[in-house]
C-alpha cells in the first residue's frame, strides 16, 4: 500500500516535472536569442572565461526557477538585470579575495624583508599606470563600488552597448533618467580614478 | 577678482566636460567641434586648461576612464565561449530540456556577427557605388534632356531663319513635316 503510494507519488512528480519542462522550452529560445549579448556583457564585467560561464549558468538557473517555472513578463529585462547582479557579486568576491591574498603576500614579504633589513615601501610606477590590464581592473573595481542604480546604467550602456531606450525599458526608468545616471556614474568613476592617480 | 573669474571658468569647464562626456564620451574637443556655440570658446578654454592644474587633472581622469572602457570593450573572448557557457547552463536544466533538439544546437552554437557588422566593411564601397550610379543617372537624364532642348531650339531658330529669308513653303520642304515645329512666320522675329 505504502509502496504503491510512493510509486504514484513518483509518477505524479515525474509527470509534473515533464509538464513544467515542456512549458519551459522558452528558456532555450531565450538562450538562443539573448545568449550572445549576455556573454558579451558578462565577459566585459568579469574578464574571466570560467566566471562568465558560472554567471551565465546562474542567470539561467534563476530564470528557470523564477516564480515556479513561470515565464517573467519581460524576459530580456529579467536576464540582463540578473546577469548584471550575479556578475557584480562575483566581481566583488574576487576583488575581496585578491585583496586578502595580496595583503597576506605583502605581510609575509615585508616580514621577510624586515628581518633581512631590506624593507622598502612599494611606490606606484608610471609603467603600471599605462598598463591596460591594470586600468581595466581598476575600472571594474570602481564599477563594482558604484551605487546600484548608477552601476546598472553604466554596465548596460558602456559594456552591453544597449541604447538608452532599451536601458530605460530594462530598468523601468525613462531614457532621460538613464542619461543622467550615466553622467553621474562617469563623474564618480572619474573622481575615483583621479584620486587613485593622486595617491 | 582673478580668483573668482578662474573659479567661474573652472565651473563652466566642469559643466562642459560632463556634458561632452555624457553626450559623446570622447575627448571634449569632439564635442566642441560639433557644437558651434562651444567652438568660439575653444581658444580661451584651451588656454585655461593649459594653465589650470585642476582642469588638467579632470581632463586626464576623463581620458583615463574612456581609455579603460575602450580597453575592456576591445578585449576579445574565445570563439567557443558561448558554446561552453550554453553547455554548462543547459547541464543544470531539467532532463527533457537537456534532450531537446534546440539544446543540442545551443551546445554547438558559435557567435555570429550581426548583419550590420558583417556587411559593415562593404558599406563604404556600396555607398560610393550608389553615389556613382545616382550621378550617372542624373547626368544621363540631364544631359539628354538638355541635348533634346538644344536640338529643338536650334531647329526652331534655323527654320525661322529660312522662313524669314526664303519663305514658308521652301522652309517646309527643307525641314520635313515629321519634325514639324510650331513656328508661326507672322509671329517670328527676323534674325539679323
Amino acid at each position: 500500500m505504502f509502496g504503491r503510494t510512493v510509486s504514484y507519488g513518483l509518477f505524479w512528480d515525474f509527470a509534473a516535472c515533464e509538464a513544467v519542462s515542456e512549458d519551459q522550452r522558452w528558456i532555450l529560445s531565450t538562450m538562443h536569442k539573448h545568449g550572445q549579448e549576455l556573454i558579451t556583457l558578462l565577459w566585459r564585467i568579469l574578464g574571466n572565461e570560467q566566471d562568465v560561464c558560472d554567471a551565465y549558468q546562474d542567470t539561467f538557473l534563476q530564470l528557470a526557477h523564477y516564480d515556479r517555472g513561470q515565464r517573467p513578463e519581460h524576459v530580456k529585462a529579467y536576464i540582463f538585470r540578473t546577469a548584471n547582479n550575479v556578475a557584480i557579486s562575483m566581481l566583488r568576491r574576487r576583488i575581496a579575495q585578491r585583496k586578502r591574498m595580496s595583503a597576506a603576500i605583502a605581510t609575509g614579504k615585508n616580514a621577510a624583508e624586515w628581518r633581512s633589513g631590506e624593507y622598502r615601501p612599494v611606490a606606484g610606477s608610471p609603467a603600471k599606470e599605462l598598463d591596460s590590464k591594470y586600468l581595466q581592473e581598476s575600472l571594474r573595481r570602481y564599477i563594482a563600488q558604484l551605487p546600484e542604480h548608477l552601476r546598472n546604467v553604466i554596465t548596460l550602456r558602456d559594456l552591453a552597448e544597449l541604447s538608452y531606450a532599451q536601458i530605460g525599458r530594462i530598468l523601468g526608468i525613462s531614457a532621460a533618467t538613464a542619461r543622467v545616471y550615466r553622467c553621474k556614474a562617469l563623474q564618480l568613476l572619474t573622481m575615483w580614478m583621479g584620486k587613485e592617480e593622486e595617491k | 577678482m582673478t580668483g573668482i573669474n578662474k573659479n567661474n571658468k573652472c565651473r563652466r569647464i566642469r559643466g562642459w566636460l560632463s556634458d561632452a562626456i555624457s553626450r559623446h564620451f570622447g575627448p571634449p574637443t569632439a564635442g566642441f567641434n560639433r557644437n558651434p556655440a562651444l567652438l568660439g570658446d575653444a581658444n580661451w578654454l584651451q588656454k585655461h586648461i593649459a594653465n589650470c592644474p585642476r582642469c588638467q587633472r579632470r581632463l586626464v581622469s576623463y581620458g583615463k576612464v574612456n581609455l579603460a572602457i575602450s580597453a575592456i570593450k576591445s578585449q576579445p573572448h574565445k570563439l567557443d565561449l558561448l558554446m561552453c557557457a550554453n553547455a554548462q547552463a543547459i547541464g543544470v536544466l531539467k532532463h527533457s530540456l537537456r534532450r531537446a533538439q534546440k539544446a543540442r544546437k545551443l551546445r554547438t552554437i558559435r557567435p555570429e556577427p550581426k548583419l550590420r557588422e558583417r556587411f559593415g566593411k562593404y558599406a563604404s564601397s556600396t555607398a560610393n557605388m550608389a553615389a556613382c550610379i545616382a550621378i550617372m543617372l542624373l547626368m544621363k537624364f540631364g544631359f539628354f534632356s538638355s541635348m533634346d532642348t538644344f536640338e529643338t531650339q536650334g531647329q526652331k531658330v534655323i527654320k525661322q531663319y529660312y522662313v524669314s529669308r526664303v519663305g514658308n513653303d521652301l522652309a517646309d520642304e527643307i525641314f520635313p513635316t515629321d519634325t514639324k515645329l510650331s513656328v508661326n512666320p507672322k509671329n517670328s522675329v527676323p534674325l539679323q
